[in-house]
């Protein structure tokens, strides 16, 4: 286990670097220039973008790029949304709204999920299990950014019990807290009925199979069954879709966001792409790729220690 | 006891039917097959139809499709047709009018009192009723309800089912149409990334070893990449149309089948009808697509099934941000960003497509469950 | 369910609830802050350093937290303005023809206590002009309402030593007096009127130089609240990027008596839906309506408006290899009558004014006189020239005569050729899109369905850059690029179509319109308005005959006030705005 680890963890490393190269390449393939304002002089235009390089071939500028990563840790500094501040300090300064809000949401969409998503497995075909899923459909389709609307609509300004805007000056955790509300719950609908339909499809499925008969026919109540036995097993796709999630609470989630003034990381990606801020792209999407390979690797990892089939090795 | 034919005696091997005879046909104990033999599709279907849940949302998306190719030839509106002193009308439905709903009345915020008289802004019989007095800077402010039809001068009898949108186009017919494109372009998104996935994770799992080391890897390498990124260099060599929507969601939409296919074929392949195939000399292929697959193919639809919706959103959250097909040709992801910029004003302009995308989403979601407590057929009841 | 499941279920709803019950109840209300002026921003301000940036919301945070040698300042009676000295001591002192001494105010100082003298203000300005660091903002003290000797060559010099700063018409006569030489004769108000914009305001030494890299190619000064000084009328106290900023009073400043809020909050919402929540609910005081929100407002008392520094136009490409008619007048004059202003104006823009002309509707408001462009016997002129061609220009018969004229000159025949042309739009601009797909449906029967329109968005780019991804193969692009030195001098709103612009729009150049435009741009004339509006009446005419670009809409600023927040002026002073840094606040 420990050196399939080991492995995987290089192969990591090694695809990292494949993805930066890749994205330097495909972000100055893009036809951009950085500076372009009327009011700015074409000369000075031209002095500024000989001072990032940008006036050389393409090969030299990846030069560059690689020789300050390395001599000098230096990614780059952003260009257009902070101008002079360094990439990766610009992505720390954003990132902390974005994590405090997918985790609450997370921490609400989990166990609302695994709950609902055992009841309406329990109750099969029954009346709850047919209310859980009509509602879970509702959550899932419906885009997330209609019920973050509707929601600052209602309970900001019809009933004004919660502050329009995120209040990022607040000095109490409460106060923040209480201006983050909506935006959780908005968020956490989404996850929470994704958790709850795939539970209900896996426990569904764990359910009819024999080792749960034997079970119990030892003796076993149903919930000692379901707790102790059928839930490891339907964990696995379990682990799949919430793995993702928990990593992703980086993300920040682009269209909430910006209904409620959250600075977070969600629009920075496409805000970054548009403005041709070149450096702060590429280091945004290292940050991306990182966050994702760090979830495939413990997914993996995850698979090996939930379900003891599925060790990775096995050949034909 | 194996009889090699060609090693028997001359006279045992050409000895007729009629030297022998059967002894002892009283008393076969065995009986005959009472039923038909089934095979596994055919099984599948009928255990399908059985399920009422999912007859019924199948019908409804075949209703839903049926209405994509029907409904925008039969509105007397074409989907680019614009009138543009006719923008944002409300929903008006002959029938429900008389009800009081979808009657084409709007209340109108923020108006000056006195304006109410002026027949240029407000034509006779326009207005319905005030509902709120209010003043802004000593001016007398009222909210009044009007019959935005009449007021801005709408036709007797012309009737926009559920309004009209910025530039005075009919929406059903949008959206109908919108349900088409839409419905394309998700079909063929996602029966590519299925088709790709299953190969791509079924070489990847069966194989295992280095084969699935480097598969994986490569999956990861391409996953890593941006998706917004890969989309915008798509729309900048082909142009933003249907196909390069296609492409740009194919492109790494595949790679979360191919791990759901891989997951499933290492749970199976251990099993003991795989080991009696392998024995029995059946080749790589044939134990890849007749065996294992049509057992690992219950969560591979399940989540076929969903990713139409699912692709519909990406489509979607690309129009939001500019990268959506060409206007004027509209599509669910056109109508839903455009209704979204305007949900407070105009909120029927978001809640038609919201309202059909979920209707979608349910009745996907359901068959999909549907079929795949059919097609699985260890799905006997419970403990 | 057996009961410890029970239990286990009970306890994780109430602690979901109790979060939620606890997040429901509202937070301790703070004892009312008196005089509070609420306002917004639809961008954050990326950085405070004011000499590298050219995002147009850097100009609040200065002016409420920096000081600058001139502010404008309105008039008693409400109806204009004039300069008085903030950091300066009053108005320049004029030495001779083109030198002109400025006394800095002796009391003058940071927020941090340190005082501010003339070494404080050459300093800003050196590193402002400093050919290394080449500052985007530069122009804006070398050139402008006066223009400093050799600045903006020291500036664009690079790395070659052609120009030393001793050079540059800037000098230190003593700690509190710095002198400027001009290129050319100037007014005191055009002196004032220089150090109005941020980026010749004063910047701290020390954060400026702790924040310097070693190639001295650039600073992070201002990036964070910590890495920058200010020196005005308000304290900087909060900045929450993204989010929101909060100014409080500076009692010890100088002019602390000519401004009356407490405090300023400046919230950075960037959604429509947001801003209207906000305004309705009274948490703002000032409010911009869009075009999807302007018809619940037009109606409103609170509502102002008055016509913008920008007219709408569409640039269009002569040199698209794909279409055959690209190259052809008469092809551009066809577009430039085939569209219907009116109607595109009042329901695609919301509310706007059509204008089949290009200057725009302040062009010459700040010039001697005050009279507008517009409004004089010149521009009245070629305003009625094209109303004779049909209203604002517009014609479908010309139109469709002209177009059938572009097909037969380039071989094509009307009757079995169609014409395919690209609109592209950038992604955000609504209106863009709805006026494309507007013309698209027009033009069908307009041009008896021998033009296609396609509308195509600007995949994520904006669409300058789009425009160089080469081959050139776009064809109309709507555009709201406009000069704010229009104000002064109105044909300067054309100076982006010469020939000699680098990064032009658009790639149709005419030598004779270079020429009438040097013409206008002449200093001889330029002490003589009603010279100055005579000839840009001829470079205009000689622009709608050409068809540089097919000018669509005049817009409007729509804005809205609300009742607490009482104005200094009565309506809106071109150059002052409405003066709202010197409002006060009436409950």
């Amino acid at each position: 286990m420990l050196r399939y680890s080991l492995a995987r963890f290089g192969a990591m490393l090694l695809t990292m670097f494949i993805i930066m190269s890749l994205s330097f390449w495909i972000i100055r393939l893009m036809p951009q220039s950085i500076f372009e304002n009327p009011e700015v002089a074409p000369e000075v235009q031209k002095l500024l973008e000989a001072e990032m390089h940008l006036d050389k071939p393409m090969v030299v500028q990846y030069y560059y790029f690689i020789r300050d990563i390395i001599t000098k840790r230096d990614f780059g500094r952003s260009v257009k949304l902070r101008p002079g501040m360094e990439v990766f300090k610009v992505i720390a300064s954003r990132i902390k709204p974005s994590v405090v809000l997918n985790f609450f949401s997370l921490l609400m969409a989990i166990p609302a999920g695994i709950i609902l998503g055992t009841i309406a497995a329990l109750q099969r075909n029954k009346l709850a299990d047919n209310i859980i899923s009509f509602l879970v459909v509702i959550f899932i389709s419906v885009p997330s950014f209609v019920f973050g609307s509707v929601l600052q609509y209602t309970f900001t300004f019809k009933i004004p019990i919660f502050p329009t805007l995120y209040d990022a000056s607040a000095t109490s955790f409460r106060a923040m807290f209480h201006s983050l509300t909506l935006p959780i719950i908005a968020l956490a609908l989404g996850p929470c009925a994704t958790i709850a339909r795939y539970l209900r499809g896996e426990l569904i499925e764990t359910l009819s199979s024999e080792f749960l008969l034997l079970a119990r026919t030892k003796g076993l109540t149903r919930a000692q069954a379901v707790v102790r036995h059928a839930f490891r097993n339907s964990m696995v796709p379990i682990a799949n879709t919430v793995i993702p999630m928990i990593t992703g609470i980086m993300g920040g989630s682009l269209v909430i966001e910006r209904i409620f003034a959250v600075p977070g990381m969600g629009g920075q990606l496409v805000q970054s792409i548009t403005v041709g801020d070149h450096f702060l792209t590429v280091a945004l999407l290292m940050f991306y790729s990182a966050i994702s390979l760090v979830t495939i690797f413990i997914v993996d990892i995850s698979y090996g220690l939930i379900d003891p089939r599925i060790r990775v090795g096995g050949g034909k | 006891m194996i009889i090699d034919r060609n090693n028997l005696p001359e006279d045992i091997r050409n000895l007729p039917e009629s030297s022998f005879e059967i002894v002892g046909t009283e008393d076969i104990r065995d009986e005959a097959f009472r039923t038909e033999p089934v095979g596994f599709f055919k099984d599948a279907v009928s255990r399908l139809t059985k399920n009422k849940l999912s007859v019924i949302s199948f019908w409804i998306i075949m209703l839903i499709i049926a209405s994509s190719i029907i409904v925008p030839n039969c509105t007397g509106y074409t989907y680019s047709e614009q009138n543009v002193a006719f923008k944002n009308l409300p929903p008006k439905v002959p029938g429900l009018e008389k009800l009081g709903i979808l009657d084409g009345t709007r209340v109108m915020t923020n108006r000056r009192k006195d304006s109410l008289n002026d027949p240029t802004q407000f034509p006779p019989g326009s207005v319905i009723e005030i509902v709120k007095e209010y003043s802004h800077s000593g001016v007398e402010m009222v909210d009044v309800k009007v019959d935005f039809y009449r007021m801005v001068g709408v036709p007797e009898g012309r009737y926009h089912w559920m309004g009209t949108d910025y530039l005075g186009r009919d929406l059903c017919t949008r959206l109908f149409l919108g349900a088409r494109i839409s419905l394309i372009i998700a079909f063929f998104s996602v029966v590519t990334n299925i088709c790709i996935g299953i190969i791509y994770g079924a070489c990847s799992g069966y194989y295992g070893g280095r084969v699935d080391m480097m598969l994986t890897h490569f999956a990861e390498i391409l996953d890593g990449l941006p998706y917004i990124v890969v989309t915008i260099l798509f729309m900048l060599l082909l142009g933003s149309g249907m196909v390069s929507i296609v492409l740009a969601l194919t492109v790494t939409g595949w790679i979360g089948t191919s791990r759901l296919v891989r997951a499933q074929f290492y749970r199976f392949k251990g099993r003991e009808y795989v080991l009696a195939a392998r024995t029995l000399g059946v080749k790589d292929r044939a134990l890849i697509f007749r065996h294992i697959l049509p057992n690992a193919i219950g969560p591979i639809i399940t989540r076929a099934m969903i990713s139409i919706p699912g692709a519909i959103f990406s489509e979607s959250f690309l129009a939001y941000i500019g990268l959506g097909i060409k206007p004027p040709n509209p599509s669910i992801g056109i109508l839903l960003s455009d209704g979204q910029k305007v949900l407070l004003q105009y909120p029927y302009q978001t809640v038609f497509p919201a309202v059909l995308i979920s209707l979608l989403m349910v009745s996907f979601n359901l068959f999909a469950n549907g079929l795949r407590d059919a097609l699985d057929p260890t799905q006997r009841g419970e403990v | 369910m057996s009961r410890r499941y029970k239990m286990i279920a009970l306890l994780l709803a109430t602690v979901v609830m109790a979060t939620f019950l606890g997040a429901c109840s509202k937070p301790v209300q703070e004892a009312k802050e008196p005089k509070v002026y609420r306002t917004y921003l639809t961008v954050e301000c990326p950085i405070l350093n004011g000499h590298d940036s050219v995002e147009s919301a850097l100009q609040t945070p200065h002016d409420y937290c920096s000081s600058p040698l001139y502010r404008v300042y309105p008039n008693e009676d409400g109806q204009g303005y004039h300069y008085i000295g903030d950091l300066a001591e009053g108005m320049p002192i004029q030495v001779d023809e083109l030198n002109w001494q400025i006394k800095i105010r002796k009391e003058a100082k940071w927020h941090n206590g340190e005082p501010i003298n003339a070494d404080t203000i050459i300093y800003s300005w050196k590193m402002l002009l400093d050919p290394i660091l080449a500052n985007q903002m530069a122009d804006f003290l070398s050139t402008g309402s006066i223009t400093i000797v050799n600045a903006k060559e020291y500036q664009r010099q690079g790395t070659e030593n052609t120009v030393a700063w001793e050079d540059v018409g800037i000098k230190k006569l003593d700690d509190y007096t710095i002198q400027i030489t001009t290129a050319y004769p100037n007014t005191a108000e055009e002196v004032c009127a220089q150090f109005v914009d941020r980026s010749t305001f004063p910047v701290y030494e020390p954060y400026y130089e702790k924040g310097m890299n070693e190639s001295r190619t650039q600073t992070t000064y201002g990036t964070t609240l910590d890495e920058w000084m200010g020196c005005g009328p308000y304290f900087f106290k909060t900045w929450e990027f993204g989010n929101m900023h909060v100014y409080e009073k500076n009692p010890d400043h100088w002019l602390a008596d000519l401004f009356h809020y407490d405090r300023v909050e400046v919230y950075v919402v960037p959604d429509m839906n947001a801003r209207v929540q906000l305004w309705e609910a009274g948490k703002l005081d000032y409010f911009v309506p869009d075009a999807t929100t302007i018809d619940k407002y037009i109606n409103d008392p609170r509502m102002v408006s008055y016509p913008s520094l920008s007219v709408d136009h569409i640039d269009i490409n002569c040199k698209n290899p794909t279409n055959p008619i690209s190259g052809l007048i008469e092809y551009r004059k066809a577009i430039y009558h085939a569209i219907d202003r009116e109607t595109l104006a009042r329901d695609i823009y919301g509310y706007m004014k059509p204008s089949g002309t290009y200057v725009n509707g302040q062009a010459g408001i700040l010039s001697p006189s005050g009279l507008l462009y517009r409004e004089s016997t010149y521009g009245q002129e070629v305003t009625a020239m094209v109303n004779e061609w049909g209203p604002h220009g517009y014609n479908p018969e010309m139109a469709l005569d002209y177009m059938k004229q572009a097909f037969s000159k380039a071989g094509l025949s009307w009757d079995s050729h169609t014409v395919t042309l690209q609109w592209i739009y950038e992604g955000s601009e609504a209106e863009a899109k709805a006026a494309g797909e507007f013309l698209q449906d027009q033009w069908q029967t307009l041009f008896e369905g021998r033009i296609k329109l396609e509308v195509v968005p600007t995949a994520g780019m904006s669409a300058t850059q789009w425009k160089k991804t080469g081959d050139d193969k776009w064809d109309l692009s709507p555009n709201l690029w406009t000069r704010s030195l229009s104000r002064k001098f109105p044909y300067m709103c054309f100076y982006y179509y010469l020939s000699t612009y680098g990064t032009a729009p658009n790639n149709y150049f005419d030598p004779e319109f270079d020429a009438q435009y040097a013409v206008c741009d002449d200093p001889a004339i330029r002490g003589d308005y009603e010279k100055i509006l005579e000839e840009t009446a001829k470079l205009e005419k000689i622009y709608l005959e050409k068809v540089i670009h097919v000018p669509t809409v005049q817009r409007v600023v729509y804005e809205m006030f609300s009742e607490r927040v009482k104005l200094p002026v009565s309506r809106y002073i071109p150059g002052l705005g409405w003066g709202t840094i010197y409002g006060d606040i009436i409950e």
